[in-house]
């Protein structure tokens, strides 16, 4: 009953329709499916409770059938309904109508914010489809529709299923059904009229219910009274004073300070366009009866500000453009890309043996030359300059990307220890950013071992966010490798000049941070040891006596009168250094003469050692004694062990594994091992002069030395002790190193760590990061600080829901980021889940805005639209408490009047409709309203048909009005037991 | 390599020196006791294939010293462990107490946090007993760790618990597999729910 017909475009062909057997095939197919989900018989359930389209769970069951070769597919929709107990069956009794019929006039699940189209129409709560099994397939002809409808028609008569059963006809978009449900001796029929143009009596009330009661051909007079349900629907777009988008804040104006919520060592937030795009307000009257009200061509009575039900809904733009969102994106694009920093600035960046490179160490290195020359404030910009002339003169001096302020701010602000004016600025800078930050032990600090980050307060993590920045802001890529490639620069000028690197912990690398951050770390402990070995040397030269003193007089040597400032600058961690270890190493090769110390192994020189002089004690170890002179035994200064990185870690665990699982093998690696343990025994020999391996095991492995009380020759408790079964064996390893150990302090053995190789290794690994690699070890900093701006954001706004969401991106996010390499897919829904709720939270300030809750003064007023504006985000509708009278109603009859008052539409749409519409020509009181978007009306009434003698059935029909078409769903139901 | 082996599994065996780390290990890879076994330098390695449930596994363990000195070391054979046996002296309370100090150190190193954990209370066989069973078993149960008592001079216990932890680890779903086996959180947005597809998303959809 298709009212218009388009031309049969991919239509369903069969072959033969007169084939009996395709169509009887086809017939008993449908039966079989009805059979296999057990919908035959009769249907049962309790009546529909309020709401429950909404609040249940809707679920589907598909199969696929086939005419002749077109396939269709079947679908059956149900509400889940809890089992119905058994005596509610029974009662039911012959007369009761099949639930689905009875559902036609439940009035409590009308307009239901979601559902299928079917039961919007309807208010099924369980119905059958068949439908073109492909997409764009479908069943236009009226003989192949009719077919179809017999056949079902057939199906559910023979089956005795008792469920509505829909062919879907028509291209797919339109969405056009027609159908069936049987009972005994009952009937309904579901009608459809679909139509583009709209016939003038379809607009109002009274030219539907003309409609309905002509359809019903109800026998009777007068007819049973029709109850009617309406829904108008208003669609906002335009928002009018609440202006947006938020502008992108402005980099250029950062140096000189904060702005838009920009910050160095922040990421930005917020949405740049509306994340809301339109609010639908519902206006219903949810039970009329007929002759209450009037709506016909010329007269209205249908004020939205009077309808009793108000609800609302809000259409979201989809993928609103957010700040952090595209921060993220933009600085994980940078992971993809393959050019080397050399290639993006055209030029050889880091050509270590280049002559440029050469020229300025050169240049720096006279700078820097110890002695008479007074050591130079450690200077960025002196760097920046020298830099930026080298890029001159490989291109145009415009064409560096970075101009020479923000690649200053930004060297500032990675190292506020570079120039001293600035520096105090910073400092106060860095202390209120402190502030933000997270305090350590916290959870949200400690973040970095789970992302595998760094803390949100070292370089690394600033390096992370300013590159995030410069990619955004200044040159992408471009950007990116210019400020690398700065940062590397000034990495070798401080390794070459002995300044510790700023923002970074101090010991070791700290493997649970990203090996980036590690590298930096080791270069850092280069660099430490590497100062504090040229200032012992030059403290030794002033004071050559070697032992403790040495310590003191380098450090009250020449250079704190020099440089008070840098003192003060590195006071703290020479101070730390000299606390552990007050000698320095001056790295002697083990084979230089041993200043007279005759010892040459423990056994031969534990008697005639005791006179030598102990050197290089760290302090006494407080209970021991020595086992033979009875000293006190002391602690000696040892070598740190090596730094390591976790990748050179890998690299030795490897080494020892291939020596594979032989004895031999084991030996070697033993072996390998032992130099940390051999260094470890010279010291504790110079420091305890004719200690023997017991002493060193007491200290270094108490439990292989064991101890036993017994009872000595006068009757004495005396306590005895030996070393171990495993340390007593002859010639072990321990034995061995013990016998081959000299006496020498850990300041002249020769060094185990290489700070120079080791440094070089840095530096060189440094300068070969493409800014892909860089992108791919900084990205966890990034993501870490994405979720920390979140979850400062949501605390502002309290929105639970995002909360759970954030707790699962953290859980989520510390699973990928802590294994190597993670998959690019893993990053991206980690992105993309970072930008959803960056989109809901915009949404929330959004909506908060348009309502103006923060405006609202009433407290208890200002929690109800909170809720109110809460609840838009969460639920597909929200029903507005006290209508158009309530206060979030008048707000939202504010918003409506004002954008009517604005002539949004330009005036020749404006005159159209004028003469065009019917809806604005009539007459009425909603005048403060733009025309309905959607006009719907149920009309329900249960008549007897088809002769006035026959069962009084249930009958509806919906329809609903759009600017674009026209719907009549109609079920029509007749009495066939005399027919 | 054996076509049949399933998959290699990395386990660390930690825990204060001198609690029979090493001869546990050597128990379990030779059958034998060695009472001559030198004290470990740094890190030793052994490999041994077992078969568990019919499942082949290489097994790649890293014996560790335990000397505070040696520590520094270690961290790094954290890394990418499946399995980690924790060891203790039943016969020193001082070896129990530190336990703590390892797990936190097993904490901060190791990279998956689903890594499979058992405790082990050595030497058994001796006389002077100093941890009840009872108390290993109420650690273990604290942490969420497999627990067996052993000897490895007697060889009791000893199959068993490696058997158990490579067991568990082959159960425990992603620690052996391709890491790529690992789930992420699906934030299903419910708004897209109902009605996606062909079916009509309500009202909205008309507008
Ligand atoms: N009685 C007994 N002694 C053991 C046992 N396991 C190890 N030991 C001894 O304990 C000492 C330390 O063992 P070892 O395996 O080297 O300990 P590790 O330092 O933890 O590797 C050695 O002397 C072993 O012989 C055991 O189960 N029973
Ligand atoms: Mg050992």
């Amino acid at each position: 009953m298709a009212a218009d017909s388009e031309p049969e475009s991919e239509v369903f062909e069969i072959t033969d329709f007169t084939t009996a057997s395709e169509w009887e095939r086809f017939i008993s197919k449908i039966e079989e499916v009805l059979n296999d989900w057990k919908l035959i018989g009769i249907s049962s359930g309790k009546p529909l409770e309020k709401g429950i389209f909404t609040t249940g769970t809707w679920e589907e069951k598909s199969d696929e059938i086939s005419f002749a070769d077109f396939k269709f597919s079947v679908t059956h929709h149900y509400l889940v309904q809890e089992p119905s107990d058994k005596d509610g069956k029974e009662e039911l009794g012959e007369d009761a109508l099949p639930l689905p019929m009875q559902d036609l006039l439940c009035m409590n699940n009308d307009f239901p914010p979601r559902a299928h189209c079917l039961v919007r129409w309807y208010g099924l709560r369980e119905f059958v489809v068949i439908a073109p099994a492909a997409n764009n397939d479908a069943v236009v002809s009226e003989s192949k529709c009719n077919l179809l409808l017999s056949s079902i028609s057939i199906a559910l008569g023979n089956t005795g299923c008792q469920v509505p059963l829909f062919v879907q006809i028509h291209h797919k978009w339109r969405r056009m059904y027609v159908g069936e449900c049987q009972g005994p001796g009952v009937r309904t029929d579901f009608e459809m009229v679909h139509l583009r143009k709209v016939p003038s009596q379809y607009t109002h009330l009274s030219g539907l219910l003309d409609i309905f009661k002509t359809k019903i051909g109800c026998p009777l007079t007068p007819l049973p009274p029709v109850s009617m349900a309406i829904r108008l629907t208003f669609v906002l777009q335009d928002w009018q004073q609440y202006f947006w988008p938020q502008q992108p804040p402005d980099i250029d104006a950062l140096v000189g300070g904060e702005v838009g919520g920009l910050e160095f060592g922040k990421l930005p937030f917020g949405a740049c366009e509306d994340p809301i795009s339109e609010l639908h307000l519902a206006t219903t009257w949810p039970h009329l009866a007929e002759g209450i009200i009037v709506d016909n061509d010329v007269y209205s009575d249908l004020d939205p500000l009077q309808a009793p039900q108000w609800s609302v809904r809000v259409r979201k733009a989809d993928n609103p453009q957010c700040l952090l969102g595209d921060f993220l994106t933009e600085f994980f694009k940078l992971c993809r890309r393959k050019e080397s920093t050399d290639e993006i600035l055209g030029r050889s960046a880091f050509d270590e043996e280049g002559k440029e490179v050469a020229d300025i160490t050169h240049a720096l290195s006279k700078l820097t030359e110890p002695a008479p020359v007074p050591i130079p404030k450690l200077s960025v910009t002196n760097m920046v300059h020298s830099a930026k002339k080298k890029i001159r003169k490989h291109r145009g001096v415009d064409e560096s990307p970075l101009n020479n302020d923000v690649l200053n701010t930004i060297l500032l602000f990675l190292f506020p220890d570079a120039a001293d004016k600035l520096a105090e600025v910073f400092e106060n800078r860095a202390s209120t950013s402190a502030g933000n930050n997270p305090p350590p032990e916290s959870e949200d600090y400690n973040l970095f071992s789970q992302f595998k980050s760094a803390p949100s307060d070292s370089l690394t993590y600033k390096l992370a966010l300013c590159l995030c920045m410069i990619n955004f802001y200044h040159g992408g890529v471009k950007g990116v490798a210019h400020l690398w490639q700065e940062f590397v620069l000034e990495m070798r000028y401080r390794w070459e000049n002995n300044y510790l690197i700023p923002g970074l912990a101090n010991g070791s690398p700290d493997l649970r941070c990203c090996l980036l951050h590690q590298k930096l770390q080791m270069l850092n402990c280069c660099i430490e040891r590497k100062k504090a070995r040229d200032e012992g040397k030059r403290g030794s030269m002033s004071d050559r006596s070697p032992g403790g003193a040495s310590g003191d007089g380098a450090k009250g040597g020449d250079h704190s009168g020099d440089n008070p400032d840098k003192e003060k600058e590195f006071g703290k961690s020479w101070d730390s250094w000299s606390d552990s270890e007050e000698e320095f190493f001056e790295c002697l090769s083990d084979t230089e003469d041993l200043k007279g110390n005759g010892q040459e192994n423990g056994k031969k020189g534990a008697k005639e050692s005791v006179n030598l002089k102990p050197e290089g004690r760290l302090h006494p170890h407080g209970k021991l004694m020595l086992l033979h002179p009875g000293e006190p035994l002391y602690v000696p200064i040892t070598q740190e062990p090596a730094p390591m990185t976790e990748d050179l870690l890998e690299e030795q665990s490897e080494v020892l594994a291939k020596l594979g699982t032989s004895a031999e093998g084991a030996h070697l690696r033993a072996r390998m091992q032992s130099a940390c343990l051999l260094s470890d025994m010279e010291s504790f020999k110079a420091a305890n002069p004719g200690c023997c391996l017991e002493d060193f095991v007491r200290w270094y492995s108490p439990r292989d030395y064991i101890e036993e009380e017994v009872i000595d020759e006068k009757g004495n408790k005396v306590i005895r002790g030996e070393l171990s079964a495993r340390m007593k064996i002859p010639s072990n390893m321990w034995v061995e190193a013990w016998e081959t150990a000299k006496p020498v302090p850990a300041r002249r053995q020769k060094r185990l760590f290489d700070d120079t190789r080791e440094a070089e290794k840095v530096l060189h690994y440094l300068a070969v990061q493409k800014p892909a690699d860089l992108a791919r070890h900084l990205l966890p900093c990034i993501i870490h600080a994405a979720v920390l701006k979140v979850k400062e954001e949501e605390a502002v706004e309290d929105i639970s829901s995002v909360k759970k969401i954030i707790k699962q991106i953290i859980s989520h996010s510390s699973k990928v980021l802590r294994f190597p390499s993670p998959e690019d897919k893993k990053l991206e829904e980690i992105i993309a889940q970072i930008m959803s709720v960056e989109a809901i939270i915009a949404r929330a300030r959004s909506l908060k805005a348009k309502f103006g809750v923060e405006k609202c003064e009433n407290e208890e007023e200002k929690g109800d639209l909170q809720r109110f504006v809460n609840s838009l985000l969460e639920q597909p509708e929200v029903s507005v408490v006290g209508a158009g009278r309530g206060p979030a109603g008048s707000i939202i009859h504010k918003l409506f009047v004002n954008a009517q008052r604005v002539p949004a539409v330009p005036p020749l749409e404006e005159e159209l409709r004028r003469s065009g519409s019917q809806e604005e020509r009539r007459q009425g009181v909603q005048s403060e309203f733009p025309p309905p978007t959607g006009r719907e009306v149920i009309l329900r009434t249960s008549v007897p048909r088809p002769a006035p003698y026959s069962k009084a059935l249930p009958q509806r029909m919906y329809s609903v009005l759009t600017r674009e078409d026209f719907r009549l769903a109609g079920a029509f139901s007749a009495d066939t037991t005399f027919f | 390599m054996d076509e049949d082996v399933l998959t290699t599994l990395k386990i660390l065996i930690i825990g204060e020196s001198g609690v029979g780390k090493s001869s546990l290990l050597l128990r379990f890879t030779d059958d034998t006791f060695d009472p001559e076994l030198a004290a470990t330098i740094g890190v030793d390695f052994k490999v041994k294939t077992i078969s568990v449930d019919g499942n082949k596994a290489k097994l790649a363990i890293w014996d560790t010293a335990g000397q505070e000195r040696f520590r520094t070391l270690t961290p790094s054979y954290y890394r990418g462990a499946q399995g980690v046996i924790l060891v203790y002296d039943v016969t020193r309370r001082d070896t129990f107490v530190k336990l703590d100090n390892w797990l936190n150190e097993l904490e901060t190193y190791c990279t998956r946090n689903d890594i499979v954990q058992m405790l082990v209370g050595n030497k058994i066989d001796k006389e002077n007993r100093e941890v009840d069973r009872n108390e290993g078993l109420k650690f273990a149960r604290k942490h969420s760790m497999l627990f067996i008592e052993a000897s490895a001079k007697t060889c009791d216990g000893v199959q068993c618990a490696f058997e158990e932890l490579v067991e568990k680890i082959i159960q425990t779903p992603g620690l052996w597999e391709s890491e790529s086996q690992n789930r992420g959180v699906k934030l299903s947005n419910k708004e897209e729910g109902y009605g996606g597809g062909g079916a009509c998303g309500g009202y909205c959809s008309m507008l």
